[in-house]
């Protein structure tokens, strides 16, 4: 078992519904949503892993599953799938003492899996979600826990004063001890907002989860039970300030931003940039991009696969998708695999993977420069028929 | 039945040029993302041939990286798999003269695991999207001792065919001529050919024992006209690329603007080649991209028309392109205006650099150098 023996794992929370992001995640979990062109949300976060040397990641599934596990695979794109590595997918399953069922809460996914990290021994366990677009090296927020002998290290990042009321907010001494946690505070008293990713003490947070787990009151979360008994009973938290792009891409107005801000020429997140920090994500055997001689494409991310014929501006379009001779495609995130036909006009829009826009329909409208931006959404596979019009705002 | 494979990697080399001076043919880069041997694997690997020995000369060193263990193509097995027959796996010969030469020093090869019934023989200069499972019905069912899979409309009075035929109206051969510049009624081969084992390896230990090196002429052609070999032609009515000189591969290349050549060569079966992972590619405010095949991870910022642009190029402002191939990490600096040009991987033009030739003679820009 020498070889087993792990520093540090991983173990990603992609079990959530993601309820926010509607008709999105109606028959895939939000992990597995579409992003940025070619990439899935849970390519983030397990690509720091590698990224940071974290060659273990338990991922923890549990609705609607089955595009993940696909996506997923063996590993392979992330390099996990050597002999001493493993992106394990780790679904809820029947145990022998009764205490099996789904995932109640985010401490008992991990809970239900103590075994899983057993194996690698490890002296840190990362938690993290699968809902963030960002570049992070996780080992640098393990060597600061190392370094200040932490028994748990939270993630944080400075908000804005205004929205800190929205977020779990950690109140800290001056050396970024933590000594008190607040979710969503009606008066916040600081703006260290949690990031949702932590690092433990493997022995402090298995002690921790099993307690937790013959409380009959808790609710088996993280934030609610597992951090405030863990500040009550005197052990060491720190504070661990990320200031690179973080975007929560839990709501269909943040899932849009996000992919906005890959656009420009300095992008606010740029996708590109350091080889170090590379996004992985599965790829599939697609031809290059034909580009027509009437097409126009202006500040826009065009993924392989794909045929243009008519305008796109300012939007991402995904791997293998057709925009017509005519059509319009502005403000807009188009996920893999859409067909947009001719004169048919799409802005301010999310469309669903394998959507079609039929000829001459209409989806969403556009803005002032400061009003609300009004998301118009199609779910996966939708067919917009001819000439109809999908309002501002509006979903199918 | 069971289906084994031999690519041939070098064929054609010398007629590329500066192209090939440090690749072999089969690891040309094509279409943006491919090597030219990725339509033969594929085409392989989708007729569930998963046995490949890949003949290869001098220059593979950038075949072996394209290609490693052939996971791309589902070639990376326990039983089979690819196999790289380079000339030091070999005990005696350190290079061979033609196709006969390079069987006969794969014998070995070539008879371990005798339980392939055919041979599928392929160079990497013809690029296709074929289902070779139809083929090898077809040549089963003609009874023949060998199929050669060839194409109308190639043969045009000037270019050079190492094996063209004339049929009659029941599809037989009425005239074989190997190295000939044929007329127009002349169909092609594509350098595809199927014959069953035991047939192939006779017919080679045959030529070897009289000092016969060259496939199409001594094997087929001599053969055929002793009347010891009975052929059978398959005709392939899809998209076929001969890339055979500088002004083909250029070409073929632009060829990709039109659909009927996409649609034809990239489907319906697919074409796999090693994965990059490369980011989508950026299009800038002020870009003008018209008539363009384009692969991911580029950040375009200039004008680009009627060009074939490759993985992780920049182009940036005021460029003007046209016409161009523009291979992998290539960077084209500002206000360059480029026309008819072959820019080989990661060369750098320097801004308002002036480069024009023409289509019959593109330019050709070594890889790595700054101009």
């Amino acid at each position: 078992m020498y070889f087993n023996k792990k520093r540090c794992i991983a173990m990603l929370l992609a079990g959530g519904q993601g309820s926010r992001l509607k008709v999105l995640t109606e028959k895939t979990a939000k992990p597995a949503v579409p992003f940025g062109g070619k990439y899935r949300i849970i390519d983030f976060p397990l690509s720091n892993c590698v990224n940071s040397g974290i060659d273990t990641v338990g991922i923890l599934t549990q609705y609607q599953p089955l595009e993940l596990n696909e996506y997923i695979g063996n590993g392979q794109p992330w390099g996990l799938n050597k002999t001493h590595s493993c992106a394990q997918v780790l679904p809820p399953y029947e145990r022998h003492d009764k205490k099996s069922g789904w995932y109640k809460g985010t401490a008992n996914a991990i809970y239900q899996n103590i075994d899983f990290i057993e194996r690698f021994d490890p002296e840190y366990v990362v938690i993290l979600s699968g809902d963030h677009i960002y570049k992070m090296d996780y080992d640098a927020m393990v060597r600061y826990h190392e370094k200040h002998k932490a028994d748990c290290t939270i993630a944080v990042r400075d908000v804005p004063l205004e929205e800190a009321s929205r977020f779990g907010i950690l109140n800290t001494n001056p050396d970024h001890s933590i000594y008190e946690f607040e979710e969503k505070p009606a008066k916040p008293k600081s703006t260290n907002a949690s990031m949702g990713i932590y690092v433990f003490n493997w022995k402090v947070l298995r002690e921790f989860l099993i307690a937790d787990e013959e409380d009959p009151t808790s609710s088996n979360d993280f934030g609610k039970n597992i951090i405030p008994k863990l500040l009550n009973s005197g052990h060491k938290l720190m504070a661990y300030t990320f200031d690179g792009y973080w975007k929560d891409v839990g709501t269909i107005d943040s899932l849009w931003e996000a992919n906005m801000e890959l656009l420009g020429k300095n992008p606010a997140f740029n996708i590109r940039g350091d080889e170090k920090f590379k996004i992985f994500a599965r790829n599939n055997a697609l031809h290059s991009t034909y580009i027509d001689a009437n097409a126009k494409t202006v500040n826009c991310f065009i993924a392989e696969g794909s045929e243009v014929y008519g305008t796109v501006r300012h939007s991402v379009i995904s791997t293998g998708c057709t925009i017509g001779e005519g059509a319009l495609v502005e403000d807009s995130v188009i996920m893999p695999g859409v067909s947009i036909a001719t004169g048919a006009i799409v802005r301010h829009a999310i469309i669903g993977e394998g959507t079609k826009i039929c000829r001459g329909a209409v989806v969403g409208g556009t803005f002032a420069p400061n009003e609300r931006k009004k998301i118009s959404v199609t779910h996966k596979n939708a067919v917009l028929e001819e000439n109809t019009v999908l309002l501002p705002g509006e979903m199918i | 039945m069971s289906i084994q494979g031999i690519i041939f990697a070098n064929i054609y080399d010398s007629s590329l040029g500066e192209l090939t001076n440090k690749r072999t043919m089969a690891s040309l880069p094509y279409g943006g993302r491919y090597r030219q041997i990725d339509f033969t694997l594929s085409n392989m690997s989708n007729a569930g041939i998963r046995r490949i020995g890949i003949i290869s000369r001098y220059n593979y060193q950038s075949l072996m990286a394209h290609i490693g263990s052939g996971d791309e193509w589902d070639l990376d097995l326990q039983e089979g798999g690819l196999e790289y027959l380079t000339p030091f796996s070999l005990s005696s010969e350190s290079s061979y003269r033609g196709k006969i030469d390079a069987l006969n020093s794969v014998m070995a090869y070539l008879e371990y695991g005798g339980d392939d019934d055919y041979v599928v023989l392929a160079d990497s200069s013809v690029l296709c999207n074929i289902d070779l499972q139809k083929v090898v019905e077809a040549h089963i069912a003609s009874g023949r001792d060998m199929t050669i899979v060839a194409k109308k409309g190639i043969a045009n009075g000037t270019k050079l065919l190492d094996l063209a035929m004339t049929l009659d109206e029941n599809g037989e051969i009425d005239d074989m001529a190997v190295d000939y510049v044929a007329p127009e009624n002349y169909c092609a081969s594509m350098g595809l050919f199927i014959m069953d084992k035991k047939t192939l390896i006779r017919n080679v230990e045959n030529c070897m024992a009289r000092s016969y090196y060259r496939f199409e002429r001594d094997l087929i052609l001599r053969l055929w006209q002793k009347g010891e070999l009975s052929v059978n032609i398959y005709l392939f009515d899809g998209v076929a690329l001969f890339n055979e000189s500088t002004e083909e591969y250029y070409k073929n290349n632009l060829a990709l603007i039109r659909k009927d050549v996409r649609e034809g060569l990239f489907g319906p079966r697919p074409i796999y080649t090693k994965v990059r992972d490369r980011v989508p590619t950026y299009y800038g405010e002020n870009t003008i991209t018209e008539n363009c095949v384009v692969a991911d991870g580029c950040m375009l910022e200039g004008c680009l028309v009627n060009s074939v642009v490759f993985r992780d190029v920049t182009i940036k402002e005021g460029a003007r392109v046209k016409n161009c191939l523009v291979m992998n990490d290539t960077v084209i600096g500002e206000n360059c205006e480029l026309e008819c040009v072959i820019l080989d991987k990661n060369v750098t033009v320097r801004p308002g650099s002036k480069l024009i030739g023409t289509s019959k003679n593109p330019i050709i820009i070594k890889r790595g150098e700054i101009v």
